[in-house]
């Protein structure tokens, strides 16, 4: 494995980017924007932990093993995140058996 | 002169690279079950959030907006020194690293007493489940379920960062003694996913706790 520590430069620009994106994200807050103020807030969290993953934890400039185990604990979380609200979202749906 | 011991390549291992690489991964392997134990809390605010809209955003609506937003500032700029003290250390300049942790340190220290003082300020308003919690609106319960889950999540990201502060004091004194450098940093870096890591998981909580009940302040 080759060291792969970003430039300088690359770690002020995503630093820049992050405290740019919290502006933003603190601004929205302040916003009405009914049901999508916490969506578009975790959106933008999201797009944060992607840059802090990629520039700062080197997941985009490391080693394939890197990105295929962090990959794999973001499917997992997702699988968790996503079958659990299947069940939560989908009770009700359907009739009781014999109704 | 620095000790090297560390630098032994253990016999399971063919080339100091693969050392370093197994290490590395083992740390990644370690953060994705954190991500698993904070990833189960995620899933159950979700739930509740998705069940009781109203009353979630009624508790968000009494976070200090302003000190999380800070909060969120003196995280992001912790990861900067620790990337910082990262380059500096592979850059055989120990010593800039040395100062950038200590940095890093109170970065951390001064996001603790920011997050403490909230805490105060929510016992002082009777927002503290178990601790005289009052509220008199129609949906008390479920509001008090919010502050269940911000006290149970944002102290366990808390304990996390205290941890963090413990490991980067751990890596500080190796790197002011030059013990860590160019040559051999596996621990420092191992450090700072870590960190990082932490830090990706405030941006996550400033995002469903803060956020949502801001526009109502």
């Amino acid at each position: 494995m080759t060291e792969q520590h970003p430039s300088l430069m690359t770690i002020a620009l995503t630093w820049f980017g992050l405290l740019g994106l919290t502006l933003l994200t603190s601004l929205l807050g302040l916003v009405n924007l009914g049901a999508m103020n916490p969506t578009v807030a975790v959106i933008i969290a999201a797009v944060q932990a992607s840059l802090i993953a990629l520039f700062l934890m080197h997941a985009l400039k490391g080693p394939a093993l890197i990105r295929v185990i962090a990959a794999g604990g973001v499917l997992w979380f997702l699988i968790m995140m996503v079958l659990t609200l299947t069940d939560f979202i989908t009770r009700g749906w359907l009739l009781p058996f014999g109704k | 002169m620095a000790d090297t011991s560390h630098l032994e390549l253990r016999e399971q291992f063919s080339t100091p690279e693969q050392q370093r690489e197994s290490a590395i991964s083992g740390m990644w392997i370690f953060i994705v079950t954190e991500l698993m134990l904070f990833g189960g809390l995620f899933v159950a605010f979700t739930v509740y959030r998705l069940r009781y809209p109203a009353a979630f955003t009624r508790g968000s609506s009494e976070m200090e907006y302003w000190m999380g937003a800070l909060n969120t500032g003196i995280l992001i700029s912790s990861s900067l020194t620790m990337s910082l003290a990262e380059y500096f250390v592979a850059q055989n300049k120990s010593m800039r690293g040395a100062i950038l942790l200590l940095v890093t340190i109170l970065l951390g220290a001064a996001f603790l007493g920011i997050k403490f003082t909230e805490y105060y300020l929510h016992f002082h308003d009777h927002k503290m489940p178990a601790f005289g919690f009052e509220e008199t609106g129609p949906f008390a319960p479920q509001v008090q379920l919010f502050f269940v889950f911000y006290y149970v999540m944002t102290g366990l990201h808390s304990l996390h960062l205290l941890i963090g502060i413990g490991l980067v004091f751990f890596m500080f004194v190796p790197t002011a003694l030059r013990s860590l450098n160019a040559e051999y940093h596996t621990p420092l870096d191992n450090t700072s996913l870590y960190w990082h890591f932490i830090d990706v998981i405030w941006v996550f909580l400033f995002a469903i706790f803060y956020i949502p009940g801001a526009h109502i302040r």
